[in-house]
């Protein structure tokens, strides 16, 4: 015969089981619900470094508006453009908010390479990371009327004539800059690479004819190149793209060149966020990322949405931020 | 199908209740961003962005770039009344629609800069319309060579702006280079001139320094002289352009379009730029190039023409490859895709009732402001019979509040300040503020694009002979340097001969 004791201790094991249960089931379906969440009182304010136009404007401008229209998030959010000084601006501002629960950064590859640059410290290193939620790829063009079929062709043109093949790419020390200092690096050769002020500067410089090549991404890319503008001699990652659009369209890796490297963008809050804030905000952005509108959206823009929430951002921004390093090192743009 | 059909089909797109009424809110609150020192058009467009996400995206393109060529119209406002630049393409309304203002024409200043930016901006859309495809291949002609020559035309004619001596000009356009060089290299990434100083790593924006070498100047050389200053006694039919004013500005409005329309279709330049130039320009071709600096009809027209011109031009680049000419189409392509539409060069095809709706709004909106403007104006300028000691803390503020807008930094407050001490020295040792004002903005194009062109030509001179654009643009500044010498040298000629 049990004892009532007994019976009460199995209840509770039961009880613990089933909310052991609960616990997975919503761990499958995504949801951080062991961590402690606690809503921001709002409003809300998302800063980025960039421009109105920018892509991580528009890919936050995006994340808001579904957020707000789905009802993700009742409290108001808004976009707030803090330009200037490669981002800089921002993230300074942000850093001397300390704990302030109305207040994110938009993670974007200049928040991690000024730094780097200007020898300052990490911002990544002091902020409380969200979540990394969202890649892109780069499409590598060359001009429609140049003899360039394949990687190969350029790479040995670019042998025979160090330096005199011109890249066309945004801001120095930029995904561009350092895309071409991969390439550089993986097939042994030397080109000329063209800062422009913005992304737009460039593609303007490459139509123009002034340079022979230019990266793009490749929602920017497909226009340029159904429009015979360009010719894509290939893509910068690991494997081919799976749309009908650039089913056609090679990796540089196939073609015997290892340079994988993309955008990827994110968010994080200031230092001394409460652990609590950052969950709740996780646990927003993992549910805009599970959006119909956001996957439609990224199907459209040729993108990728791999999530990366709390800690497991922090590990994923690290090794971002080892990468930068070691390839800003190699083109001599980090500063000791 | 021909243009004027699809325009037909666009301006039945634009005239239902809902398109109109946008329109409207569109030009109203462009005109309110472009008065307020600080909040330009694009960042007035991006502010409203949010607010079009339930309506059509025609009709948020719309709204949208009503505020980007209201804001045109608007910044004359504050430029004229009271010397602080209400957004960055008016700076130059300020030197001489100020001066006007002074002396009581201030109701004719804001007349001619509507009409100007009106009959400008009507202008540029037809050729919107027209020519857009040819127009935007030949825009990717300009790159950096033909950028660089730009800029140097622009600053070798700093020397003759202002009425003191070219020597002074020089200097003040010299002082204005150096601060440009403070921040990091557009290039190289190296810091200049930072002393460490993180504050200074973003370099020095031009905004601050024209509210402070303007505004903030003009209130402390006032304050010395308060008891003389009298309001500005005017009556309401004085406000409107006498016949020899409009005489002046008629081809004023001609070359300012001009200019605008060209340097407006190139992706690297911009309005700001445009009104530069067009100022200038026709300060060269004008028979009193003395009376500039002091109040000219001309400089006025010219220059608020080029910038509406400008801002409807940068939209042939966007509609016909998806390139933003300037901050505020940058913003208009942001809205596309954010209401899902892929630009490019695909999009006057792919969305053609988008774009023929968008072209005829912006016949539209010019009326609007037109109409808006030209009543507004003689009421506006009675704001000046206020008297200045109650009129001088206000502009004070608003020159402040502005710098703080622009950037939302208190740093930007302190620029402000201390180019304001900057300008009333220049104010007192009698040195022309315009050229510096001038040389900043010019100068991050004439760096980058100088070392863009030396990277593109592997370190050769020839790229700027080589190609044609550039040939032309090389001979305007080997005149624009050898025409005073020449005229100086035949005044000793005759006069030795008398």
């Amino acid at each position: 015969m049990l004892s009532k004791d007994s019976l009460a201790r199995r209840s509770v094991l039961r009880a613990a089981t089933a909310t052991l249960a609960v616990t997975l089931v919503s761990l499958a379906g995504g949801s951080p619900a062991l961590a402690q969440m606690k809503a921001p009182k709002g409003p809300v304010e998302i800063t980025t470094g960039s421009g109105p136009g920018g892509s991580p404007d528009v890919i936050m401008r995006t994340v808001i508006k579904i957020m707000t229209e789905q009802k993700i998030v009742d409290i108001p959010v808004v976009m707030q453009n803090r330009t200037g000084g490669s981002h800089s601006n921002a993230y300074n501002y942000v850093l001397g908010k300390k704990g302030d629960e109305n207040l994110l950064l938009t993670l974007a590859s200049p928040v991690f390479t000024t730094p780097i640059m200007q020898g300052t410290p990490s911002v990544i290193d002091q902020t409380v990371p969200i979540a990394g939620f969202i890649q892109s790829e780069l499409v590598f063009m060359v001009q429609p009327n140049s003899p360039f079929r394949t990687m190969k062709d350029f790479v040995e043109a670019a042998k025979k004539d160090p330096r005199k093949l011109r890249i066309a790419g945004a801001a120095s020390g930029g995904t561009d800059h350092l895309a071409t200092a991969m390439i550089e690096k993986a097939a042994g050769i030397r080109l000329t690479y063209v800062p422009y002020e913005s992304g737009s500067a460039a593609l303007a410089s490459f139509l123009g004819g002034n340079v022979e090549a230019t990266f793009g991404t490749l929602e920017e890319g497909l226009p340029v190149f159904q429009s015979n503008k360009s010719r894509p001699l290939g893509i910068l990652s690991e494997k081919r793209r799976p749309e009908a659009s650039y089913a056609n369209v090679p990796t540089l890796k196939e073609q015997g060149y290892d340079v994988v490297f993309g955008q990827f963008w994110g968010v994080s809050a200031p230092p001394g966020t409460d652990p609590a804030i950052a969950a709740w905000w996780e646990d927003k952005f993992r549910k805009v990322v599970a959006t119909k509108t956001w996957q439609d959206g990224l199907k459209e823009k040729f993108q990728r949405s791999d999530f990366y929430g709390g800690a497991a951002a922090g590990e994923y921004f690290k090794k971002e931020q080892a990468t930068f390093r070691a390839l800003m090192e190699d083109v001599g743009l980090a500063k000791k | 199908m021909d243009s004027l059909q699809l325009l037909g089909q666009g301006f039945e797109t634009c005239f239902t209740p809902l398109n109109l009424a946008f329109i409207l809110i569109g030009v109203l609150v462009g005109q309110i961003v472009g008065a307020l020192p600080g909040i330009g058009p694009a960042a007035g467009m991006a502010l409203l962005l949010p607010l079009t996400y339930g309506i059509p995206p025609v009709t948020a393109v719309m709204m949208l770039a009503g505020i980007m060529y209201g804001g045109m119209y608007g910044g004359t406002l504050t430029s004229v009344l009271v010397n602080v630049p209400g957004e960055a393409a008016s700076v130059m309304t300020a030197v001489d629609g100020h001066q006007m203002a002074r002396k009581g024409r201030a109701g004719a200043a804001l007349s001619i800069a509507a009409i100007g930016s009106f009959l400008a901006g009507i202008a540029a859309v037809i050729a919107v319309v027209f020519v857009t495809p040819p127009l935007a291949a030949f825009a990717l002609k300009f790159n950096a060579p033909e950028y660089f020559l730009l800029a140097l035309l622009g600053i070798t004619a700093t020397a003759s702006l202002g009425s003191t001596s070219p020597t002074k000009a020089l200097m003040a356009a010299l002082l204005g280079l150096m601060i440009a060089m403070v921040g990091v290299d557009p290039i190289a990434g190296t810091q200049r001139l930072t002393f460490g100083q993180l504050g200074l790593l973003e370099g020095i924006d031009f905004l601050p320094v024209a509210i402070g070498i303007f505004g903030v100047a003009e209130v402390l050389a006032s304050l010395e002289r308060t008891a003389e200053i009298q309001p500005i006694r005017t009556r309401l039919r004085d406000m409107w352009l006498t016949t020899e004013e409009w005489t002046r500005s008629r081809l004023a409005i001609v070359r300012g379009g001009l200019v605008g329309f060209f340097i407006g279709i190139m992706p690297g330049a911009g309005p700001t730029i445009a009104a530069m130039l067009a100022y200038v320009v026709e300060r060269r071709f004008s028979r009193h190039p003395e009376s500039f600096g002091k109040g000219a009809i001309d400089g006025v027209a010219a220059s608020e023409s080029a910038n509406n011109a400008a801002s409807h031009a940068a939209c042939i680049p966007m509609l016909a490859l998806g390139i933003p000419g300037s901050a505020s189409t940058a913003v208009l392509l942001a809205a596309l895709i954010l209401h899902g539409i892929r630009p490019g060069a695909m999009l006057m095809v792919q969305q053609p009732q988008l774009v023929w709706g968008l072209i005829a709004s912006m016949f539209v909106g010019n009326v609007i402001l037109l109409i808006l403007n030209l009543p507004l104006a003689p009421l506006f300028a009675s704001l000046l019979r206020v008297r200045y000691v109650y009129l001088a803390p206000g502009i004070l503020v608003i020159s402040l509040v502005g710098a703080y807008a622009s950037t939302l930094d208190f740093g930007t407050v302190w620029t402000a300040l201390a180019f304001g001490a900057v300008g009333w020295l220049m104010i007192k040792l009698d040195f022309p503020r315009a050229p510096l004002v001038l040389a900043l903005v010019l100068a991050p194009l004439l760096e980058s694009s100088l070392r863009q062109s030396l990277l593109l030509s592997f370190g050769s001179l020839s790229i700027f002979v080589e190609r044609p654009l550039a040939a032309l643009l090389l001979g305007c500044v080997v005149l624009s340097l050898l025409l005073p010498v020449i005229a100086t040298i035949r005044r000793r000629a005759t006069m030795k001969s008398a």
